[in-house]
């Protein structure tokens, strides 16, 4: 540890990331600003049951299951790296916070996971000036070691990552293709490199969801919550796989730009504080008023706190304004795979008998 | 306008008295029992928060009774309290109840709106004369409170049980039927005193606000539990069991470490009242600090905060309660076992909700003050007697 409370790191020091949680909001903006800062970078590997398991024996069992499996991803990065990197996500949009559990994440994990490599522990705050997701990264090269430049530069090219990312998620391409869009091309390869330029936004896929095509009667499924649980297999028993062999297409609440979920969420008489909660919020209204979805399912986990706050309101204002079929799937560990399959499926054939009902052939 | 709001301890007698200073018309919910309990669990989403499922069988309560405005406090985050008033606004709403909620939200900035909702509240009240009521109402609060921890601390002290508590129970009526300031104070302290009587301590007593001082009683000093947690558990008895008379009565003092008037203080009122109370914050944040580097909304900082403060009191152990599913009592949870490690000091966490049992209840806290109890004559018979 050096005197600032960060692990010393040579260059070429490996820095791993927990695949769990806000990493799948954030990805491509650690993986681009680590390796500018002249670190490698391992991604923990994909959730499974086993690593669920592990984490959650280290876990309250009051936790809920994002919060364990995030243990478990820890857990599995021990052994294979020189520092752990367990980034404290108080805000990440002003007026809002992520959730109490995230606040006191890195704490939990320090005092629970034990062999702990060196961690990296920093507090990203919109709320409090100087400490947003730019500011805290820039702070971090110096404390590294880096020079002031260095840091700006790693700061920038992780910013134009997530700004490609994002853009990626709201044109409608999935995680894995977003994120690969985000941090390959001349941005990975070259750490340290000039700046991108152009190669980095390849045109988005034409295939909008906003201007939906015809589908010849399968129906359009609004997949809505957090993205850690819309985006990780692991921990949503492959829903989305699940969902499309069962003939539905599907979009999802990170398809809205950050302007869809203001101009939705600045509708309400209270805004949701929760940045999550926003956007499941906005999703919901969004989708309902599209005209073109046919159910939406809201993924929650067991005894989450936003989830059942925010999750309330949509559900009972979608029902009172809408016809639309509306679900709640609350995943947690024990959730079993058969009913689940059970329930899509009802859910599934329900769609299509109302779009066979309402002729529903057009988009 | 027939004014409710929702039960915590005896919070009512200070917002009924508030209010009807002011000319407003109250209608004080029935006390929390099973039935409001099961009507609220009935209405509210599954994985709510306790109180939030308390609150609206409070409020469904009341509306049967007349009331047709709720007053709440709102809040801007990070935790549930502050979406409450949205959540349980559509539950009303759904169920086919007209009343209107008025939220009083922390001042943000903006105080003119706060000061709107008062206004609206009191039919346009000079603010001075709403000074007055808030005055008047904190002296009530204030009084509740001196009561309760004269209460906690005779009990234990108590040959037979009950004396003390009857004591208190006709010194909080006297406290609510005060009519004012000067009445509150007289109240209050022939309160504390008779209640102080009962246990047949006849110790002098002063406030300090702070941590109980273990009055030497026939059995030697007691056992000292401190008590932390999420603050509508703490100070609801029927949510929390009945938790402090429970250890009472099994010769434990019980400390509860944040009382409403010193939540009120922190979260409600306004920076100049703050900036007194910011030296205790920051020593709760700073106890807190090794193992907890963040506040995480409602009341997990100073869970762990004050956790790490009873064991440099010397306490035997720390009761933590918290509601089935609380977030930042969940952060707490994790940390706490760690924080006993450490200081060698037993706490045990309790996660309460309309499914716990009283059977269950009673066997952990029997099992826990026993340990204490062992663990108190190991240490040796020079601190156990007095
Ligand atoms: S938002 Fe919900 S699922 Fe996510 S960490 Fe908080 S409680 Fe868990
Ligand atoms: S602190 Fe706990 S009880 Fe209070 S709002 Fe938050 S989750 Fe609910």
């Amino acid at each position: 540890m050096s005197a600032n409370g960060l692990p010393r790191l040579g260059s070429g020091a490996v820095v791993g990331l927990p695949r769990a949680l806000l990493h799948y909001e954030l990805y491509p903006f650690w993986r681009v600003l680590f390796e500018r800062l002249g670190l490698k970078v391992v991604v923990s590997p994909p959730t499974t049951r086993d690593l669920i398991e592990q984490g959650a024996r280290r876990s309250v069992d009051e936790a809920c299951l994002p919060v364990k499996a995030y243990y478990g991803h820890v857990m599995a990065l021990r052994d294979r790296v020189d520092a752990v990197f367990l980034p404290r996500l108080v805000s990440l949009l002003r007026g809002t916070y992520t959730c109490p559990k995230l606040l006191g994440l890195p704490d939990m994990v320090r005092h629970n996971v034990g062999r702990l490599p060196p961690p990296i522990i920093l507090d990203f705050d919109e709320t409090k000036r100087g400490s947003g997701l730019g500011d805290a990264a820039l702070a971090l090269g110096p404390r590294l070691g880096r020079t002031g430049r260095q840091a700006s530069e790693a700061v920038k090219a992780a910013l134009e990552a997530l700004g490609v990312f994002r853009a990626a998620l709201w044109a409608g391409l999935s995680f894995e293709e977003a994120a690969a869009r985000a941090t390959q091309g001349p941005l990975a390869d070259r750490p340290g490199g000039g700046p991108s330029g152009e190669a980095l936004r390849p045109p988005v896929r034409p295939t909008d969801w906003r201007e939906p095509a015809a589908l010849n009667g399968r129906p359009r499924v609004a997949l809505v919550g957090h993205a850690y649980n819309i985006f990780d297999p692991g921990v949503n028993l492959d829903l989305r796989r699940k969902l499309v062999g069962l003939g539905c297409h599907i979009l999802t609440s990170e398809m809205l730009s950050h302007e869809e979920v203001q101009a939705e969420s600045e509708a309400m008489p209270k805004e949701i504080f929760w940045s999550s909660g926003r956007r499941i919020m906005a999703a919901v209204r969004r989708f309902r008023r599209a005209g073109f979805v046919d159910g939406i399912i809201h993924v929650i986990s067991f005894a989450c706190g936003p989830d059942s706050m925010v999750g309330e309101i949509a559900e009972r204002e979608t029902r009172r304004e809408s016809a639309l079929p509306y679900m709640v799937l609350t995943i947690d560990e024990h959730t079993a795979e058969a009913g689940l399959v059970t329930r899509l499926e009802a859910f599934a054939d329900m769609l299509r008998r109302r779009r066979r009902k309402t002729g529903g052939e057009g988009p | 306008m027939k004014v409710t709001f929702a039960h915590m301890g005896n919070l009512w007698i200070t917002v009924k008295t508030i209010l009807e200073d002011l000319g407003v018309e109250v209608v004080v919910p029935p006390r929390p029992s099973r039935r409001s309990l099961e009507v609220g669990v009935r209405h509210s989403p599954e994985f709510a928060c306790f109180p939030l499922k308390m609150n609206i069988g409070d409020y469904i309560g009341a509306i049967e009774r007349g009331a047709d405005t709720i007053v709440m406090v709102g809040g801007v985050g990070p935790c549930r309290l502050g979406h409450y008033a949205q959540v349980q606004a559509e539950i009303l709403r759904d169920l086919g109840y007209r009343a209107e909620m008025v939220i009083l939200e922390p001042p943000r900035g903006h105080f003119s709106a706060l000061l709107d909702k008062i206004r609206y509240l009191t039919g346009g009240k000079p603010i001075s004369r709403v000074v007055r009521a808030l005055r008047f109402g904190w002296e009530k609060l204030y009084a509740l409170d001196c009561l309760d921890r004269a209460l906690v601390r005779t009990r234990p002290l108590e040959a037979v049980p009950g004396g003390a508590a009857a004591a208190h129970r006709r010194a909080v009526a006297a406290v609510a039927g005060a009519a004012g300031v000067e009445a509150t104070r007289r109240a209050r302290d022939e309160g504390v005193a008779a209640v102080l009587a009962a246990g047949g301590a006849g110790a002098a007593w002063e406030d300090d606000g702070e941590a109980g001082g273990g009055l030497p009683g026939r059995n030697g000093t007691p056992l000292r539990v401190g008590i932390v947690g999420e603050i509508f558990m703490v100070a609801e008895p029927f949510a929390n069991q009945d938790l402090e008379r429970r250890l009472g009565e099994m010769g434990v003092e019980v400390t509860r470490a944040l009382y409403v008037s010193d939540w009120v203080r922190i979260n409600l009122l306004l920076d100049t009242l703050r900036l007194r109370r910011r030296s205790r914050q920051s020593v709760v944040k700073e106890a807190a600090s090794p193992y907890l580097g963040h506040f995480v909304g409602g009341e997990g900082l100073e869970s762990v905060g004050e956790t790490v403060l009873y064991s440099r009191q010397g306490y035997d152990g720390v009761i933590h309660v918290a509601p089935f599913t609380c977030m930042p009592e969940i952060v707490a949870t994790s940390l706490l076992p760690e924080v006993g490690r450490d200081l060698d000091l037993p706490v045990m966490s309790l996660f309460l909700d309309e499914h716990s049992g009283e059977a269950g209840l009673a066997t952990r806290l029997e099992a826990f003050v026993d340990l204490l109890a062992r663990r108190r004559a190991r240490a040796g018979a020079g601190r156990a007697t007095r």
